[in-house]
């Protein structure tokens, strides 16, 4: 399958990508990447490794964090991986934290996206927070696919795990949408449920993907004609898929690509549960994770990071998780009924770092802005 | 002398010390957790308002003010406040294009009931979002109070079954986390929701409830939160009516309606009038449940405040939240002045005996009653339905009854990880912040509805400002909590004041409850007759004394009425929970909610059903307690 990263065209785009070259070469002078962690003659594995993690990973259904937290503590029986949950404002409160010149006291930071990168460095010094990662410590990072580099110029972070946002449908009542320009029809009017791009991440990825497709000048007036066909933006992927869409109140969300799964594990009827993807694409949200710039176990850190990405915990991340595995497929073993019901677009898109650089905040401000008119 | 002979005496001079100084010690006590507890985190955020690069500045009111998006037609008037003949010119154009007409319209989604229409047309205003939250906000206290008042009227006149237990139940709405009614809400007038599997069972609909028109749906959640507060308000003091002075006016000849009218509305209005403000007040700064129902079209200024917090700019997301809170305290300040006027005579509370409600089958069917009967009804459809849609909820899935969500908490409870949230901690921690919360926050309002309620126009500035803690925005509180006090402050000599934890949650819910203890005190309070307290004091009795002995009985009703909100608020609370318990064992219900929601909704639904229960039982509790104490 073809995991292709597409770059992002834009003027704007491109501007804020030469600003950022600029940058770059300034902090290259000062700190060549090859001086990131030399790899110690004797590492220390011992100590406490204190993992900052989303809700989902460590008190959902069935969560990863457990099982990753036996399976490395066995491997390494001096260390002891702690978890702690990611406080209410995201990556916000370190941010805040780093600007107070506070001490973090955790080492890992599992679950980054690449706008946390980006608000991190628009609030921070560039390359900020985390350290730059010497990828020749970390053995299996080279299994990661191609379409999963996060983009960060400053190499802070390695992709775990992706999810594809996709449409979910009912087959029922509309046909499958194959372009975005279909959604505008009459045939879909009143039609789609989608999130606010301010407040959710399945909401800012549709925005960001629709910016993909018609560009930084085109998705407004695209959102006008959706506007014009009565698309619902509401506040959270769980009103809107819970609420309205299972309620049947429309015939199409924006959701996951792994929709099927959980339909099936509840025992819905699956004409209910089509999945999507206009244009052929899905837009890929890669999981990252990376290490605090004053962590106290780094050595530890490196082995954790390496663990995640062997075939077991890869195996188990994604089944839990309901993710796909950041790895090559020959480097991770899925159970068949993972890979019947979760579905991977024919193309994934995301936009990248250097677009998103600068550019994030104001397309989702214009975009609010234009739907909350009064 | 032994020591044991000295001891009472000792414990009557302590206890009299204390006598004449318990007052001002719980004033004093009072004032020093609202300074750390709100003014210092609503100050730290509130500041950058003014502040742009370090230097004061009104720059980022001038640009909130004056942009259109925010303040709609009002912006060009901000812009340009002295160009009075251009402002007055574009209001008489606009009056000129106005236009009404008498039409024949189909309100009801799906039934063609012809209904007379008044169709206003008017050209387009550009309200803003400042607008279009005030507009939002108006209709829905007019719709909470039209469906409070009908549920105060019947509590408070007519005894039946289950009475007693349905009065402490109407608070019951304002403990469920936002994501909750939403999901309840979509459960219950969805179009495969309960009232369309009834409806579908007499051979009607389905009907499209929710997307027929977002806003009145909107309106109704706002109700289903808000109407409970008016009612419970309006009993508490319809059963504080002396009921002699009905008698009194009958007696002069006055007619029932009359009497009502001249005697028991003026009685009735401080208890309408505070649960309308506060309604108004709640619905300006509603989050999330507009954009959970209604959509970003109708997005209100908090959401616009908590987007800011999001992307860190803090700067103007307290100019929105200082714009917010300005209206709020204006009107609290106007409400009080009108409420400080309302000072009556009232001596002692007789009410008035209730009527049964069904006598005999004659009474049921007469007109009052089957109007009662009627919006029973609609009572049950708007605040039962969601609820038990949501329990119901809880016990299904796509294959029918199950059980695995509460497996699920089971589970958890018996097997989960020390980093994991479990059910029984978040259940205990709930009810003891209650508990703590209710024995912090009514000596706190009641303290302060003493010191302010006779206390004329510095009272009334005190009173207002101690309203605060209604009137700041949620998100802008989290944020200033965070750094105010999670992060800490920097103190000289290398020290650092930091407060989180459990006594800093009991706190916070305190700060958040109090209010609705003055709120419940002062209208009462204030129709003492002033007399009785200087008699008293004239007889020797200190100010604390005459406070005990005197006022604080004849204003039970409303103490334990608040003592109920309080307890109601903390366990509902969870904006500043989750930031205060976060990384401690300290979580609450609500949070752990919040924390099983995942891309499954059984496990955070089944929470939300022992959060109902858990919370239902307890006030039931709190008001068969309580009860002993009312008059």
């Amino acid at each position: 399958m073809n995991h292709q990263r597409r770059t992002f065209i834009g003027t704007v785009g491109s501007v804020a990508a030469l600003g950022l070259a600029g940058c770059l070469t300034r902090e290259d002078d000062a700190n060549g990447s090859s001086d990131a962690d030399p790899e110690p003659e004797d590492p220390d594995l011992e100590g406490t490794l204190t993992v900052v993690t989303y809700e989902s990973m460590i008190d959902g259904e069935n969560p990863a964090g457990p099982w990753l937290k036996d399976a490395f503590e066995d491997e390494y029986p001096d260390a002891e991986l702690e978890w702690v949950q990611l406080p209410n404002q995201g990556i916000g409160h370190y941010i805040e934290q780093a600007r107070g010149n506070q001490e973090i006291d955790a080492d890992v930071y599992v679950g980054l996206n690449i706008d946390d990168l980006v608000s991190v460095d628009d609030h921070l010094d560039d390359g900020g927070l985390f350290r730059e990662l010497n990828e020749d410590r970390i053995d299996r990072s080279s299994r990661i696919r191609d379409g999963l580099d996060m983009g960060d110029p400053h190499d802070r972070v390695l992709a775990y795990d992706t999810g594809y946002i996709s449409l979910v449908y009912d087959e029922n009542v509309v046909d499958e949408p194959e372009t975005f320009d279909d959604l505008t029809d009459p045939a879909y009017e009143d039609e789609l449920l989608a999130q606010n791009a301010q407040t959710s991440d399945p909401g800012q990825a549709f925005l960001l993907w629709t910016i993909d497709a018609y560009g930084e000048d085109g998705y407004l007036d695209y959102w006008q004609d959706l506007e014009d066909n009565g698309v619902r933006v509401l506040e959270d992927w769980t009103e809107s898929y819970y609420g309205a869409y299972m309620n049947e109140e429309r015939s199409m969300v924006v959701s996951y690509s792994t929709d099927q799964v959980f339909a099936t594990d509840e025992g819905h009827d699956l004409s209910r549960h089509q999945v999507a993807f206009p244009n052929g694409q899905g837009y890929a949200n890669p999981e990252g994770m990376a290490i605090f710039e004053d962590a106290d176990t780094v050595d530890l850190a490196y082995e954790f990071l390496d663990f995640v990405l062997s075939n077991e915990a890869q195996a188990e991340i994604a089944q839990r998780n309901v993710q796909f595995p950041a790895v090559e497929d020959e480097y991770v073993d899925l159970d068949d009924e993972f890979d019947r019901y979760a579905h991977v677009p024919p193309e994934a898109v995301t936009v990248g770092y250097d677009d998103l650089r600068g550019n994030l905040d104001s397309w989702v401000d214009d975009w609010g802005r234009e739907f909350a008119s009064h | 002398m032994s020591p044991l002979d000295r001891l009472p005496s000792d414990r009557g001079r302590a206890s009299e010390w204390l006598e004449h100084h318990a007052l001002v010690a719980v004033t004093l006590g009072t004032a020093v957790v609202l300074v750390v507890m709100l003014y210092l985190p609503a100050g730290v955020v509130f500041s950058e308002a003014f502040v742009d690069d370090g230097l004061p500045t009104l720059g980022h009111f001038t640009d909130v003010l004056t942009d259109p998006f925010y303040f709609g037609i009002l912006a060009d008037v901000f812009a340009e406040p002295l160009a009075i003949g251009t402002h007055l010119g574009s209001l008489a154009a606009w009056v000129g294009a106005v236009s009404i007409s008498l039409s024949v319209g189909y309100p009801i989604p799906g039934l063609d009931v012809p209904v007379p229409w008044i169709g206003i047309d008017t050209p387009g205003v550009r309200k803003g979002l400042f607008g279009f939250t005030a507009y939002q906000a108006a209709l829905s206290t007019i719709a909470s109070v039209a469906l409070g008042l009908p549920a105060a009227y019947v509590l408070a006149n007519y005894e039946f079954y289950g009475r007693q237990t349905l009065r402490s139940l109407t608070i019951l709405p304002f403990v469920l986390p936002g994501i909750m009614v939403a999901v309840g809400f979509y459960a219950m007038f969805g179009r495969t929701g309960t009232l369309n599997s009834l409806l579908g069972a007499v051979g009607l609909g389905p009907f499209a409830f929710i997307e027929a028109n977002p806003l009145a749906i909107v309106i109704l959640a706002h109700a289903f939160y808000n109407a409970p507060l008016v009612a419970r308000l309006t009993v508490t003091a319809w059963e504080a009516v002396d009921a002699r002075t009905v008698e009194t006016a009958r007696s002069l000849g006055a007619s029932e309606r009359r009497a009502f009218r001249d005697v028991v509305v003026p009685q009735l209005a401080p208890a309408v009038l505070t649960g309308a403000l506060l309604t108004f007040i709640f619905t300006f700064m509603t989050f999330p449940i507009v954009l959970a129902l209604g959509g970003l079209q109708l997005a209100t200024v908090e959401v616009w405040i908590y987007d800011r917090i999001q992307q860190l700019d803090y700067a103007e997301a307290a100019t929105l939240a200082v714009l917010e809170t300005i209206l709020s305290l204006g009107l609290t300040y106007a409400y009080l002045r009108y409420e400080s006027a309302q000072t009556g005579f009232a001596r002692a509370p007789s009410p008035p005996s209730k009527e049964r409600l069904i006598p005999d089958l004659r009474t049921a069917l007469s007109l009052r009653r089957l109007a009662i009967f009627g919006y029973g009804l609609v009572a049950l459809l708007l605040f039962v339905g969601p609820m038990a849609s949501l329990v119901v909820g809880s016990f299904t899935d796509g294959s029918g009854f199950t059980l695995r969500n509460y497996a699920f908490l089971l589970e958890r409870q018996l097997e989960g990880a020390s980093f994991q949230t479990q059910p029984w901690p978040a259940v205990r921690n709930s009810l003891l912040f209650g508990v703590a919360t209710l024995l912090v926050a009514v000596p706190m309002g009641v303290v302060i509805s003493v010191v302010t309620v006779r206390a004329g126009r510095r009272g009334r500035i005190v009173d207002t400002l101690a309203m605060l803690p209604l009137a700041v925005s949620g998100v802008v509180f989290g944020i200033g909590l965070l750094q105010g006090l999670v992060f800490g402050i920097s103190l000289p000599g290398g020290w650092r004041f930091q407060v989180t934890g459990a006594v800093a949650i009991v706190v916070a819910h305190a700060v958040a409850a109090y209010p609705f203890v003055t709120r419940n005190v002062s209208p009462l309070l204030g129709s003492l007759d002033p007399a009785m307290v200087e008699s008293a004091r004239a007889l020797g009795a200190s100010r604390t004394r005459a406070m005990l002995d005197i006022e604080l009985p004849l204003v039970a009703n409303g103490i334990v009425a608040g003592a109920a909100f309080a307890f109601a608020i903390s366990v509902g609370e969870f904006s500043s929970t989750v930031i205060l318990a976060s990384g401690s064992e300290s979580y609450t219900m609500p949070v752990a909610v919040e924390r099983y929601l995942g891309r499954r909704s059984g496990p955070a639904i089944a929470m939300g059903t022992l959060l109902l229960i858990v919370t239902a039982a307890s006030f039931v509790v709190i008001d068969r307690v309580g009860g002993r104490y009312e008059l």
